[in-house]
């Protein structure tokens, strides 16, 4: 077994950190404050080709395989969650779609300037009445002539507000459910009929656009169709497993940072006459959040491996997402801790990374759903079909 | 009465012939800088006398430019026991050909032992191009030097990392030894008002510039250096007095205006200035306090600083513990003498 | 046109501990960094290439026990890379670095313009850039700020006092480049993965070269010699200064003056 980087990630490692201390922690407490969207980031992400950083070249893409978009979401997430949420709503699962399931024609009329980053990804999924029962959705499709005509719409949409491409999923056959009445649809933010409603005004990550999205007669040609009519779930489905494992590189970001801070400031904190270092406290305390950072670290790269090979990850991938989200928690919480009222100030980066972790156990598939699928595919090895 | 006989008897007459010296000698070739033989020459000669008395040999001033014949006499002044003149047209600005051939001719027929310069951007130009002609080796921007006297060589220390440790270096067989001593390390010499020499005129030959200067650059803007990275900060603090006279030093010395939090309070810098754990953390090399009290998010923003100066009027003010050098003073009384002494300075483009 | 950049790496300060109470030095953290200096070079001639058209050669500063300074050089746009081989070229100085660059620059069938950084991030030393256009035979200009190429001549900006003046000579000439000068690219992503996985053009463009090809045994030997370290004494924090006000200016003036060296 050789647990080393290749050249090309260790490289690619080197440039992305550069970058992320260059271009995207200068503003990442701006962005928070203001609520706004970095697009001047995306595109310079986009320049040198991290925008499709797992994509094939030919497709634009940089082809780093998903180790290299583990990279990139780790380090981006170590300076500004909310630059790796972007990142991540656009290639990790946008994208990703169609590189998934699309065909030749449609790969390189999206997902080439998507890779480049002359494009910008969201992914239409979640409704109102739709988030961890995904296959409630109620957006329907209804086949006229050589086009579907979407309505109704979604919500919590990261990226929504701004992106020019929105995979949507759609009912298409409402007696059918999840399997052969779903299909994937590749649509065009400017086409009469989509509607940006409103962006949500939320606790954390707020450097994003989180949007709600209205289909109104929306007509999308059928060559839009990603795979086959009635197939999109499943594609979908793979998509947000694949996510999975990134948004556990993103967390190894998060809780770094943690971890950083904490251990500087028990270096420089004196108190009782002592360093916080010498305090057991906060000594276990920083021992804990290394340790679960090392475990996760394993994990996650060896989970992107299994991708990177051919080989099932799944309920790998889960695990990825569901102890990396935790393992961000806690670190957080255990740093602002150590930090003491210094952390829980605006004028202090902790307070915004603690508040930008919480939507880690929550969004693209709760922790809850994430047990759920490693506990499944765990009994299916014994036999044993397990109904959520 | 005509007392200049007196001047005679306490004077001392250059000793140094061609003949008697026969090659070799500490050479030490003189920066001009507004008229006047730059400091940094003078303390290269300093220690050239040093190395030249273990050595048993002379040493020699190079003096190149225009209109410059009387600063000869302040190369001998500081311990010259010879001077060589190039005055020239062609010479009155530097520039790199004409200085070069001067230089070349006298060098190879000279034979130095060793050979020093200013580390100054004429000195590293001259250094370079001499040490590469002539098969020398050069140690540049020495802060110390010590002599091997078995085989003759000069040990010069150069500052790793802008002065983490040093590296000790020689040139152990090559000759001419060439090194560019840094500005400020070693001491003045004495200057000895007594002491006065004839120096030997060399010809020049006219040679032109291969590089010319065009004319002011006008539109070029530095890049703006991040307060992260400034090399030279100056920080106020609400006990600074007058903020105007802390620019002012700050102007005078290169540096970046900052503040603690209270400074921000006070109006006088923007949130981007605050030096505080919450706001910008610097790693200067230098940083200069004025008012400061320091408290500890302030002072975990300047653990990278690698010179602290404070002022402040309390002895207990927490910044003097981290500080290097601790004035404890009313700003206002010290800040403009300071700022009078610095005047002097021009800026100093890498640290 | 060609224009070669010459690049170092250096061992990155801040994995570097200085306890100068025992004299030693302790790596924490073994990770190199290209010379900052020579990145600005390197920046410099794409900036060149950029405007009027150039072929861009990577060459390395010192012996160096892998490619990977001139691979990034090739992933940042650079259009070759050569990577010089050979044992006997461990602990070269400038003076052996400079044969073994003026014979490769003889192999290559000379150059127009040769860029790299004014000054080595570690030990401060700037001259083999100058040595370099001695063995070459032509002009230098060193600490640039800013460097462009027209009609067939090299146009540079320096700094004097607290002027910026633009000074011009003809070509092929060395420039060397001040660190910070300019605004440094990224590498390109698909060259980056390309030039470090080995495939691709890119990866043709990265050469390996014998220094025994280039210069004999005799002309290896250095010149300088290492004798050993000596390190500054323990910061002494605290210290205060009495007097008057003006003994006190003067105190820290003095202090300041040795600190920057005037």
């Amino acid at each position: 077994m050789d647990f080393a980087f290749s050249p090309e990630h260790v490289a690619l490692r080197r440039m992305i950190r550069e970058f992320a201390e260059n271009e995207v922690a200068p503003i990442a407490a701006e962005i928070d404050r203001d609520h706004r969207v970095p697009f001047e980031t995306m595109r310079k992400l986009g320049e040198i080709g991290l925008l499709g950083v797992c994509f094939p070249q030919e497709y634009g893409g940089m082809g780093a395989g998903e180790m290299g978009y583990c990279i990139l979401m780790e380090e981006l997430n170590r300076v500004c969650t909310s630059t790796g949420t972007n990142v991540g709503a656009h290639i990790g699962i946008g994208a990703m779609v169609i590189h998934l399931d699309g065909n030749e024609e449609q790969k390189r009329k999206y997902l080439t300037p998507l890779s480049r980053g002359e494009k910008i990804a969201a992914f239409g999924l979640t409704e109102s009445g739709a988030g961890s029962d995904a296959a409630a959705i109620r957006t329907r499709a209804v086949r006229e002539g050589d086009s579907w005509i979407l309505d109704g719409g979604k919500v919590f949409i990261t990226n929504g507000g701004y992106a020019d491409i929105v995979t949507v999923l759609a009912v298409t056959d409402p007696t059918l459910g999840g399997r052969g009445g779903i299909t994937a649809f590749v649509v065009e933010t400017d086409w009469e009929g989509f509607r940006v409603a409103r962006e949500e005004d939320k606790m954390g990550i707020r450097g994003t656009s989180t949007a709600e999205l209205v289909f109104e007669e929306l007509r999308v040609p059928h060559e839009n169709v990603l795979g086959k009519v009635g197939e999109g779930f499943i594609p979908f489905m793979k998509s947000l497993d694949m996510g999975r494992l990134t948004l556990g590189a993103a967390c190894i970001g998060g809780a770094e940072m943690a971890l950083e801070s904490a251990v500087r400031w028990a270096k420089i904190r004196k108190q009782f006459g002592q360093e916080l270092a010498h305090k057991q406290s906060v000594q276990w305390k920083i021992a804990n959040m290394a340790t679960e950072i090392e475990a996760l670290r394993s994990l996650v790269y060896r989970v992107a491996w299994l991708v990177d090979t051919g080989q099932p990850f799944t309920q790998l991938a889960a695990m990825c997402k569901l102890y990396g989200s935790e393992v961000a928690s806690r670190a957080i919480d255990m740093a602002l801790q150590i930090h003491g009222g210094l952390g829980f100030s605006r004028d202090f980066p902790l307070e915004r990374g603690f508040r930008d972790a919480r939507i880690g156990e929550i969004y693209e598939g709760t922790s809850e759903v994430q047990r759920i699928v490693i506990a499944s595919n765990i009994f299916r090895e014994h036999s044993v079909r397990i109904r959520p | 009465m005509d007392a200049s006989y007196l001047d005679l008897l306490m004077a001392q007459q250059e000793e140094v012939t061609e003949e008697a010296a026969g090659g070799g000698g500490v050479w030490v070739v003189a920066d001009v800088v507004d008229g006047s033989i730059a400091a940094v020459t003078l303390e290269a000669i300093g220690t050239a006398r040093n190395l030249a008395d273990s050595l048993g040999a002379y040493v020699y001033g190079v003096l190149l430019g225009e209109d410059v014949a009387d600063l000869a006499q302040t190369l001998y002044q500081a311990g010259a026991d010879g001077v060589r003149l190039a005055d020239d047209a062609s010479l009155a600005q530097f520039a790199l050909k004409p200085y070069l051939e001067v230089l070349s001719d006298l060098f190879d027929e000279e034979q130095p032992e060793v050979v020093m310069f200013g580390a100054t951007a004429q000195g590293q130009e001259l250094a370079s191009r001499l040490a590469q002609r002539m098969g020398g080796g050069l140690i540049e921007r020495v802060t110390a030097v010590s002599l091997d006297e078995a085989t003759r060589t000069v040990q010069g220390a150069i500052s790793i990392y802008g002065g983490e440790y040093f590296e000790i270096l020689a040139c152990p067989e090559a000759r001419p030894q060439f090194l560019t001593v840094e500005p400020g390390a070693f001491p003045a010499p004495f200057i000895d008002d007594y002491r006065k020499g004839e120096p030997t005129v060399l010809d020049v030959e006219v040679v032109e510039p291969e590089v010319r200067v065009v004319g002011p650059a006008g539109e070029f803007e530095p890049p703006q250096v991040p307060l992260a990275q400034a090399p030279v900060i100056v920080a106020a603090g609400r006990q600074a007095g007058d903020f105007d006279t802390v620019k002012q030093l700050a102007a005078a010395l290169g540096a970046q205006v900052a503040g603690d939090r209270g400074a921000w309070g006070a109006g006088w810098i923007g949130p981007e200035q605050i030096v505080d754990v919450r706001g910008v953390e610097v790693t200067p090399g230098v940083y200069v306090a004025v008012g400061i009290r320091g408290d500890t998010f302030h002072n975990a923003a300047i653990e990278g600083a690698r010179f602290i100066l404070a002022i402040h009027p309390d002895s207990d003010a927490p910044i003097f513990r981290i500080a290097d050098l601790c004035l404890e003073a009313d700003s206002k009384e010290v800040l403009p003498a300071l700022l009078e002494r610095v005047s002097v300075f021009f800026r100093c483009p890498t640290l | 046109m060609r224009i070669i950049v010459i690049l170092g790496r250096v061992l990155d300060p801040s994995g570097i501990a200085v306890n100068r109470r025992v004299g030693r030095i302790f790596i924490n953290r073994e990770e190199y960094v290209l010379q900052p200096a020579d990145r600005c070079a390197l920046e410099a001639a794409l900036q060149v290439k950029d405007a009027a058209g150039a072929e861009v050669v990577a060459l390395p500063r010192g012996p160096l026990p892998d490619d990977d300074v001139l691979r990034q050089a090739l992933a940042t746009g650079a259009d070759r890379a050569i990577y010089l081989a050979g044992d006997g070229f461990k602990g070269a100085d400038d003076g052996v670095m400079v044969r073994v660059l003026a014979a490769a620059v003889e192999r290559l069938g000379g150059t127009d313009l040769v860029l790299t950084g004014a000054t080595t991030m570690d030990t401060g030393q700037g001259q083999l850039g100058p040595r370099l256009a001695e063995a070459l035979g032509c002009p230098q200009i060193i600490n640039a700020w800013q460097v462009s190429v027209t009609d067939g001549k090299v146009r540079a900006v320096l700094q004097q006092a607290a002027d910026y003046v633009a000074v011009e000579a003809g070509l092929p000439a060395v420039v060397t480049m001040l660190p910070g000068a300019l605004r440094l690219r990224y590498p390109d992503g698909v060259r980056l993965v390309n030039v470090y996985k080995g495939v691709g053009e890119i990866a043709e463009a990265l050469e390996r070269w014998d220094v025994a090809d280039l210069v004999d045994a005799d002309g290896l030997r250095p010149l300088l010699e290492r004798r050993g370290r000596d390190f500054p004494p323990e910061r002494e924090r605290g210290s205060r200064v009495t007097g008057t006000p003006q003994d006190m200016a003067q105190a820290a003036a003095n202090a300041l003056q040795q600190r920057m060296g005037r």
